[in-house]
């Protein structure tokens, strides 16, 4: 049995190096920031993601040329947003979405470079854990009893042959 | 195939952990879905593998009423289970991605009520072998007529998307061609690949399991019949 835990252990932490590899990579590339830090952190760590509904009536700018001026919204919290980069296909009024940027203390805006759809990180864990957790245990549990049934037959002598029947060769 | 067990388990880790490596890490966001489409990495080869097991099952139940091997009949006992298990998973993981892709949990759309009748199915043949009978032979016989009648259910889940207009998308891999990026379709392989090889894996180990209860059960049966027969001759 000491092998069989062992064997399993390794799947363990195989899974845990695993769960960090994706923890480290949203903590970089996904994380968002909330509206009312944003002043703060985004002078010191340079560029960073925020999330916000995009306010009625205050979209305006040349989209097809990827230009815009807007208000993201979070709560009570809001951001005057200045866009510059590739025309974007998904900023209409009212939609929730990520801007990648930097603040302009002196303007007082967010200069966002690049937009991003809301990551929804917390349902692709979530269906990645339903996937593998249950398997995983089903898989553990049926292997184990296998090894008990194993043992339960090899000690209780039950895997002695059974007696010859008395069947006439003649 | 009990000399392969170990292959299929360790092929099984090694594709899972490269698709998910692939899926999770290095393979880029979809324009239109962003990080959600990482679900369908579990979610359509979890669905596959349910179809394939189903398939096995299928397959087995056949052989079974022709040939009436015990073996045979374990095997379709063990695969029922484990197909029903892929078959919530799957249905679990399609719910996880339409609440922020369609904005609900569930809708009653074809493919998705096709695929919880397959659910229902199985549940009904694993009760019948769990509480119906008591005689193997008939449990066995009843079971696999079961499981051949609810085959009928595989090609409505197939074709669902193209017999009826759903929301579910259509098959993005066809006889008619590849229909996403590489990018997307190498850890989509790779997750398919590994549970299907997974499930290969699960398949061996219940089958086995299921042969050594019931050998164990028949084995203490007989010792006791034993015992009672030298305690009355004493």
């Amino acid at each position: 049995m000491t092998g069989f835990y062992v064997r399993w252990f390794g799947v363990f932490i195989l899974s845990m190096v695993f769960v960090f590899l994706v923890d480290q990579r949203y903590t970089h590339t996904l994380k968002t920031i909330p509206l009312k830090t944003v002043r703060i952190q985004s002078g010191s760590h340079g560029s960073v993601r925020i999330m916000g509904m995009v306010k009625s009536g205050s979209l305006h700018g040349n989209l097809e040329e990827g230009r815009a001026a807007f208000e993201l919204v979070d709560g009570a919290e809001a951001v005057r947003i200045l866009y510059n980069g590739l025309p974007p296909e998904n900023l209409r009024e009212l939609k929730t979405v990520v801007m990648i940027g930097r603040w302009d203390s002196e303007a007082r805006v967010f200069r966002a470079h690049e937009m991003g759809l809301v990551p929804h990180f917390g349902f692709v864990a979530s269906a990645y854990v339903v996937a593998f957790l249950p398997i995983m245990v089903v898989i553990f549990f049926m292997s184990r009893k296998v090894m008990l049934l194993f043992q339960e037959i090899k000690q209780s002598k039950l895997y002695e042959p059974e007696a010859p029947s008395h069947v006439d060769k003649g | 195939m009990q000399r392969f067990k170990g292959w299929f388990g360790g092929g099984a880790v090694l594709c899972l952990m490269a698709g998910g490596y692939t899926g999770l890490l290095t393979s880029p966001p979809d324009y239109y879905q962003g990080e959600i489409v990482r679900i369908m990495y579990v979610h359509v080869p979890l669905a596959h593998t349910a179809l394939f097991s189903y398939s096995v099952l299928f397959g087995g139940s056949l052989w079974y009423l022709w040939k009436h091997e015990p073996f045979i009949d374990n095997m379709c006992h063990a695969a029922a289970g484990i197909s029903a298990l892929f078959t919530l998973l799957a249905l679990i993981t399609g719910s996880i991605w339409a609440k922020p892709t369609w904005n609900t949990w569930w809708t009653w759309d074809p493919r998705l009520v096709s695929f919880a009748v397959l659910l229902l199915i199985l549940g009904g043949y694993l009760m019948l072998r769990t509480f119906l009978i008591d005689d193997p032979e008939k449990e066995g016989r009843y079971a696999a007529v079961v499981a051949i009648i609810g085959f009928i259910d595989l090609p409505i889940v197939h074709f669902s998307v193209e017999w009826w207009r759903t929301l579910h998308q259509p098959q993005s891999i066809s006889t008619r061609g590849v229909a996403i990026s590489d990018d997307l379709l190498l850890p989509l392989m790779l997750m398919s690949i590994g549970f299907t090889l997974l499930f290969v894996y699960m398949l061996i180990i219940r089958t086995q399991l299921l042969y050594l209860t019931s050998l164990l059960h028949a084995k203490k049966g007989r010792l006791l019949s034993h015992v009672h027969l030298s305690q009355a001759g004493s």
